[in-house]
């Protein structure tokens, strides 16, 4: 049992993984205050680099824990702290657009689900990856070789919001001043 | 039901519930919050597919969203801290007016 | 580039240069571009009739390009050159050149000058594609130009709204004649699959004949010919051309492009050879212009006006030829007619430049002494188309008249009586128009009776020349010249007797209505005031055009302008073309209204259609993908 339990780990801890980033993202809409939010949204992005480890792709799983959790989320983290706790915003937690918002959501997803069913019912499953493919080599090579185009713009578009970031806060500056 | 398909319900479980709360929450952090919500549902069955396919483009992919969402929090957050200034709320029923 | 080509060509290099760089580059320039261009086409068109009785009647025939080729049959801009073209192209460049000369000196002081000898230029140009024209294709795109010319020249001093509209009713009045010429042509090309006139007309000298009426292309194209020829019941617009210059009214309304339906008849004389009920429409609707015409002309006052009467009527002359078969002796009237009737015009001209733009005969007289070369040039013309012999004019009249009598092919005893009695109303009003110009009393105002004086030499030069071959143009037999091409008709062996008392008939009828036109207009001109007063119905009815005007407003232009204001304009322009896009605009407009509701400001509202829309997009491709 345990050994079956064991060599079946892999799908296992997937499965949990999964589960527990789905209650936590269905957490985020429920809590009230925005740090729990937050915290709630840093778990799931934990629970999916756990996923993304567990799929073998190792360095995505490295750069969500890295720059999702690392970078964006601190820096979300502060802004929270940064605002006013007493903000009615605080209190009433929901938009009039409740229940439409929940009832479309919902169809939404019942209808790639459904889709999901229908497409891939007959597709075998892709097999285990080959480790090699997904390599942070090949992975770098196939960036620098192949797509070094987008790698460089997405530096442009690094570059582009810092200087709108710089603006934005020139602007705040001109209007305090 | 296989582990593919499990992890493309659970993206889409992900993106639909960013959605909901896009439009469901009041507070404009939470909206944005659920914004990296729905990335990250994106993101998972870009690496799904990905690994289904034994393929590195949805990986690139992956990267370049990373890259995105870190230049959209960059901008947004001081944005979300201007408005604030203004109209001392973060709530977005109070920024309308650009009503038609 | 071909001798031919060359021809056509130079008057448009005039057009273009004194039209693009006229004004810049001075009168000199004008002028010597304006007249030696014309002159040269002249004298080229002189060298390619020696070369055409060098080579044995070959006509010459040059072409200039590919126009279009469509399946089979390929459309060439051809010139075709042989008697018949030799003759009209001779009177168009030669009678065209010494117009231009004449207008050097009646132009003189105008602002347009350069504009003036572009279009004259221009229609030279037409003209010669018009005459010269192998195909009825290239014929037609002359004779629509020379339509565009005219109506740039009638209307040529457009700032007096009149004359604009002078040029506009010619301009329409032969856009009617037109849609007939184009019908025609359709049917020609239609039954036998060329525009090319020698094929036509080999097609229809030979037999067995084209299974095509030629009577109904024959009256097809005779109704084009009424609009410009003006002919009943299109020839309205011709009068009012007079609005134009001068030296245009000879050029344009007398010499050249009002033969033009002449021309384009003899030139098909094949097809009318075998179209004896369209051959008896072109006698009848000619006898009956040049009778209506006449009478007209005995009661205008104005000058011009006088003249472009007895141009339609002399036109009717041509027309009664055509009908009877006798086709040389039409284009003979047609090079008698451009000599004394050019002389005319431009001798009223020369008047009308004396008088300081007086055209009104009733303030005219006793000018014969004050500008006597006018006088004697106007006098030759005159006598010469009255039919007094031996000027131009009798030898052509008289062989229009006895064919109309004796022409085998239509002549009739009443046809020549309506036509001598046409004769003697031509030399009666002609004479009381030299009467009440050059003799009697002058009844000028003090003023302009000052300032007359003769014209320039480069006026009366041109005007001796054409008072010259108005004398003795008529010793060309061009009848006989032309004789192998268009053969006379047949006189019945028993009338051929009467010929010669008929000449003396014509020569009296041209000496009474001179007499006639002394009693009445000699001395104090009481007789006439008399006459008029005593004939008071029928002179207000001559005077006023018997109305023809005032009919074709109310019976043609007024229901028309009617339906175009109330039906085309307010039902079909304003209800449903602006009504059409009025309601769009309104329909967007309301559209716009109802979707701004939904613009409320609400980011999440928004967000929420779109997800909402995305539902229904992924629910819509599951169904259709």
């Amino acid at each position: 049992m345990i050994e079956r339990l064991l060599a079946n780990l892999d799908t296992l801890l997937l499965y949990l993984f999964a589960a527990c980033a789905f209650v936590s993202a269905a957490l985020m809409i429920v809590l009230a205050q925005p740090m729990r939010v937050a915290l709630a949204l840093i778990s799931t992005m934990v629970f999916l680099g756990g996923i993304y480890g567990l799929l073998g792709v190792h360095f995505i799983a490295a750069f969500q824990v890295l720059i999702y959790v690392g970078a964006v989320m601190v820096f979300m983290v502060y802004a929270i702290m940064l605002l006013d706790v007493r903000d009615p915003a605080y209190q009433r937690r929901y938009s009039r657009y409740l229940v439409p918002g929940i009832l479309a959501g919902v169809a939404f997803f019942a209808a790639l689900a459904w889709g999901l069913a229908r497409e891939f019912a007959d597709v075998a499953e892709g097999g285990p990856a080959a480790g090699g493919a997904f390599g942070i080599q090949q992975f770098a090579a196939a960036f620098l070789n192949e797509y070094w185009l987008h790698f460089e713009l997405t530096s442009v578009l690094l570059v582009a919001a810092v200087v709108a970031a710089l603006a934005v806060i020139n602007v705040s500056r001109r209007d305090r001043g | 039901m296989d582990k593919t398909q499990v992890l493309l319900a659970l993206a889409v479980a992900l993106f639909a519930l960013g959605m909901i709360g896009v439009v469901v929450r009041r507070n404009v952090l939470v909206m944005l919050m659920c914004m990296e919500l729905m990335l990250n549902g994106v993101n998972l069955s870009l690496v799904t597919f990905a690994h289904q396919a034994a393929s590195n483009v949805g990986a690139v992919l992956v990267f370049l969203v990373f890259v995105v969402a870190a230049a959209e929090i960059a901008i947004a957050i001081p944005i979300v801290l201007l408005l604030v200034r203004s109209k001392r709320t973060l709530d977005l029923a109070s920024y309308s007016d650009l009503k038609g | 580039m071909g001798q031919l080509t060359l021809i056509v060509v130079l008057p448009l290099l005039g057009f273009l240069l004194n039209g693009l760089a006229g004004d810049r580059l001075g009168k000199g320039f004008v002028s010597a571009v304006g007249c030696g261009l014309p002159a040269v086409s002249f004298l080229l068109t002189v060298k390619c009739f020696l070369d055409l009785a060098a080579g044995g009647d070959a006509p010459l025939v040059e072409t200039a390009y590919t126009w279009a080729a469509v399946g089979d049959s390929a459309f060439a801009v051809s010139f075709w050159f042989d008697r018949l073209a030799a003759v009209m192209t001779l009177i168009v460049t030669g009678v065209g050149t010494l117009i231009h000369v004449y207008s050097i000196g009646y132009m003189h002081a105008d602002r347009s000058y350069a504009r003036y000898f572009a279009y004259l230029n221009l229609f030279l140009f037409f003209m010669l594609l018009l005459v010269l024209g192998k195909s009825l294709l290239v014929l037609f795109v002359g004779w629509e130009g020379v339509g565009l010319a005219s109506y740039l020249l009638i209307g040529f001093w457009f700032e007096d709204m009149d004359k604009a509209r002078a040029g506009k009713k010619a301009f329409i009045a032969n856009r009617i004649g037109d849609a007939g010429f184009l019908l025609g042509m359709f049917v020609l090309y239609s039954a036998l699959g060329t525009l090319e006139m020698d094929r036509i007309n080999a097609a229809f000298s030979a037999s067995p004949l084209p299974a095509v009426s030629a009577s109904l292309i024959g009256v097809l194209l005779f109704v084009g010919a009424t609009g410009k020829s003006a002919q009943i019941p299109l020839y309205v617009w011709l009068p009012d051309a007079m609005a134009g210059p001068t030296p245009v009214s000879a050029l344009i309304h007398a010499a050249t492009m009002v033969t033009a339906g002449v021309y384009m008849v003899a030139r098909l004389a094949p097809v009318y050879v075998h179209a004896p009920e369209a051959s008896q429409l072109v006698a009848f609707v000619g006898a009956l212009t040049a009778i209506f015409a006449a009478t007209i002309a005995i009661a205008q006052t104005d000058i011009k006006k006088v003249l472009a009467y007895s141009t339609v009527s002399q036109l009717g002359f041509m027309f009664v030829a055509l009908g009877v078969g006798a086709y040389g002796v039409a284009v003979f009237h047609v090079y008698t007619h451009a000599f004394f009737k050019a002389c005319l015009f431009l001798g009223a001209g020369s008047v009308i430049h004396a008088l300081s733009g007086e055209q009104d005969i009733r303030k005219m007289g006793g000018l014969a002494r004050k500008i006597p070369v006018t006088f004697v040039t106007f006098l030759v013309a005159t006598a010469a188309i009255a039919g007094i012999p031996p000027l131009a004019g009798f030898f052509s009249k008289d062989e229009i008249l006895w064919f109309a009598f004796a022409s085998g092919r239509g002549g009739s005893t009443l046809l020549w009586l309506v036509m001598s009695a046409t004769a003697l109303l031509t030399a009666f009003y002609m004479f009381r128009l030299l009467w009440l110009t050059f003799f009697g009393r002058s009844r000028m105002d003090p003023e302009v009776e000052h300032h007359v004086h003769e014209s320039p030499l480069s006026m009366t030069a041109v005007l001796a020349v054409l008072a010259l071959l108005s004398a003795v143009g008529g010793f060309l037999s061009i009848p006989h010249f032309l004789e192998p091409q268009l053969p006379l008709p047949a006189v019945p062996e028993a009338l051929a007797r009467y010929q010669t008392p008929l000449v003396a008939v014509a020569v009296a009828i041209g000496l009474a209505g001179l007499a006639a036109a002394a009693f009445v207009y000699g001395g104090t001109g009481e007789r006439a005031r008399r006459l008029a007063q005593r004939f008071a119905g029928v002179h207000r009815v001559l005077y006023d055009k018997y109305y023809v005007d005032e009919l074709y407003d109310a019976v043609l232009a007024r229901p028309l302008l009617w339906v175009s204001e109330k039906v085309f304009l307010g039902l079909g322009d304003r209800k449903l073309l602006d009504g059409t896009l009025n309601g769009m605009a309104a329909l967007a407009s309301r559209g716009a209204g109802l979707l701004g509701r939904v613009q409320i400001g609400s980011l999440q509202f928004y967000a929420f259609l779109v997800l909402a829309a995305t539902v229904a997009v992924i629910l819509w491709s599951w169904r259709h993908v």
